[in-house]
């Protein structure tokens, strides 16, 4: 009895703490998605795979704030002739490199800055770092889903000739003649509505979206309160306070739990007593990046042989970097 | 977005704001975010509102651009957030006792928080339990408080090694919310200290002196004058 007391205080406290964030991510989101245009952003970026790898990293400041909102958009800007580089750096580091994500870890670390400058630190460097690597790879389209290689603009030679001779799939008839692909109604069909209309469908997409991430919230909090509450104490810290288990440990719930990265400081937060500093790293920088939910996201987009080197790439990468600030801090 | 979704989202605008009006808000999250809850509570409520009354005056809406995520299927995130709503508007969120303070086991460890500047209070009885153990953090010399006046507030808690004339006085300190709760506290000793049971609340004055703690020399503090106390509204420290 006394153990349901305390793991459903728990479990409402992180939900009571995280839910104004996860409420501001999705408003940002939201306003972000009808109001303002990505593809301006396109024109400014870099060319060059290092420098674009940073600048698609640090993109997140100025677009959608967690991984639900940032696929998509990846999506949208790769068929419009997004350097890989870019793309990789923007899908790694966006959903940790913007100012709700910042601030959320700010307040659930207050008192451990470490974990707020570490954790943009190493996303950073695990996003560029992956972002170059890809860069290596010219021509994304082996690695997209055939969907998303077909839209790609044909700058050079396909290797596998396009099936289709002329566009299919569902379009919209607009005046004039003219026509909208049904994947671009995002942003495009929001440009067709009123000032009014296109506020309503800020509200009605930042409700949705609340719907569905709360849920996923829901889930995650529950974990994390049940781990804290039923494994015995002895267990947590014996797993918790090796440097390489304590990592390891960290990776594999990040990967599960699935939680928004906007909120994800509040879990990490319930197990920062019992767990080694750079194990809550490894869980800040590695599961905005690849997680359960994000995957299904990712393979909207990549082929699933793509999604595995990026899920192993940036692992390792943040394998070694927290394990090292374990070992030698 | 069709009603049990404004439904679920609007119970949990509604038990932001339960928890605030009813001050449980202060059993779980750290003051300085009370606005952040309250304004998230009201804008829950507010949003949730105007769509339920758009929808029945216009009904036909549009529905939202995003995919969102694919993880759950979309009646389970409003089954979700619905029926823990409810649980939450019919639980009592309860603050740690010394049970949770004992299974924690660092009752005499340091405070987590790496002040960056730290300000001393000067009058010893003027002193907080985490006052206290943040000063022992800094200088943890036992001998420099000896003889030190002491007024602190906090819940018993009966450590089982520690011998029958001491007990510890304890308190739960808070940086972010609940979930980082962890336990400071202070030995006591006094001839009767059996007879307090573990959870009741007391003010403590007496004298500061230093003594044995599990073969440690530590600050001990000799109670003179003890008051039972009801439970504060606020029973974290920050």
């Amino acid at each position: 009895m006394a153990a349901l007391q305390q793991g459903l205080t728990l479990f409402f406290s992180l939900l009571v703490e995280a839910i104004p964030f996860l409420l501001l991510g999705v408003l940002f989101s939201s306003i972000l998605l009808l109001w303002v245009e990505p593809e301006q952003l396109l024109k400014l970026l870099p060319r060059h795979p290092l420098g674009g790898a940073i600048a698609g990293a640090v993109l997140g400041c100025l677009l959608p704030v967690c991984e639900c909102g940032n696929v998509p958009v990846a999506r949208r800007l790769l068929t419009q002739g997004m350097p890989s580089a870019v793309a990789v750096g923007f899908l790694l580091g966006a959903p940790t490199i913007n100012p709700i994500v910042i601030w959320s870890t700010w307040v659930a670390f207050r008192d451990q800055p470490v974990m707020v400058w570490g954790r943009v630190v190493l996303t950073l460097f695990v996003a560029v770092v992956v972002g170059w690597v890809f860069s290596v790879q010219q021509d994304l389209r082996p690695f997209l889903q055939p969907a998303v290689a077909q839209a790609l603009p044909v700058g050079q030679p396909l290797r596998e000739p396009v099936l289709a001779a002329v566009p299919t799939g569902n379009f919209f008839a607009l005046a004039g003649g003219k026509t909208l692909p049904l994947e671009t109604t995002g942003w495009n069909a929001s440009r067709l509505l009123s000032r009014r209309g296109r506020w309503q469908m800020v509200w009605v997409n930042a409700l949705t979206e609340l719907r569905e991430l709360g849920g996923v919230l829901i889930l995650g909090t529950a974990v994390a309160a049940a781990i804290q509450v039923l494994t015995p104490r002895e267990v947590i810290l014996g797993l918790g306070q090796g440097p390489v288990t304590s990592v390891v440990a960290m990776l594999v719930l990040g990967t599960v739990v699935s939680i928004c990265s906007t909120v994800d400081a509040f879990f990490a937060l319930s197990f920062a007593g019992s767990f080694t500093a750079g194990a809550l790293l490894a869980f800040l920088v590695f599961g905005p990046m690849v997680d359960l939910k994000g995957v299904s996201l990712l393979l909207t987009v990549f082929r699933p042989r793509a999604v595995l080197y990026l899920f192993l790439l940036a692992g390792l990468l943040t394998f070694v970097l927290t394990l090292a600030m374990n070992l030698y801090l | 977005m069709n009603g049990f979704d404004l439904l679920a989202i609007g119970a949990w605008g509604v038990l932001l704001l339960k928890y605030w009006l009813t001050g449980q808000l202060a059993v779980l999250i750290h003051p300085n975010y009370f606005p952040l809850t309250i304004g998230a509570g009201l804008l829950l409520v507010g949003l949730v509102g105007w769509q339920g009354w758009v929808r029945w005056r216009e009904p036909g809406q549009p529905q939202a651009l995003a995919e969102g995520s694919q993880l759950l299927p979309r009646s389970w995130g409003r089954f979700l957030l619905l029926s823990t709503a409810v649980v939450g508007l019919i639980v009592t969120p309860r603050p740690f006792n010394s049970q949770i303070a004992l299974e924690s086991g660092e009752l005499l460890s340091m405070t987590r928080t790496m002040p960056q500047q730290f300000r001393p209070v000067n009058r010893p009885e003027a002193r907080s339990l985490v006052d206290w153990v943040r000063l022992l953090n800094t200088y943890p010399e036992p001998d420099a408080y000896q003889g030190q006046k002491a007024k602190v507030q906090g819940f018993v808690v009966h450590p089982p090694d520690s011998p029958s004339n001491r007990f510890f006085i304890a308190r739960f300190v808070v940086t972010c919310c609940a979930a980082d709760a962890y336990p400071v506290g202070l030995p006591v000793d006094l001839p009767e200290a059996k007879t307090y049971q573990a959870d009741t609340w007391l003010e403590i004055q007496g004298q500061m002196a230093t003594g044995q703690v599990k073969g440690q020399r530590r600050l001990i503090l000799q109670a003179a004058k003890i008051t039972p106390i009801q439970p504060p509204a606020n029973p974290y420290l920050y």
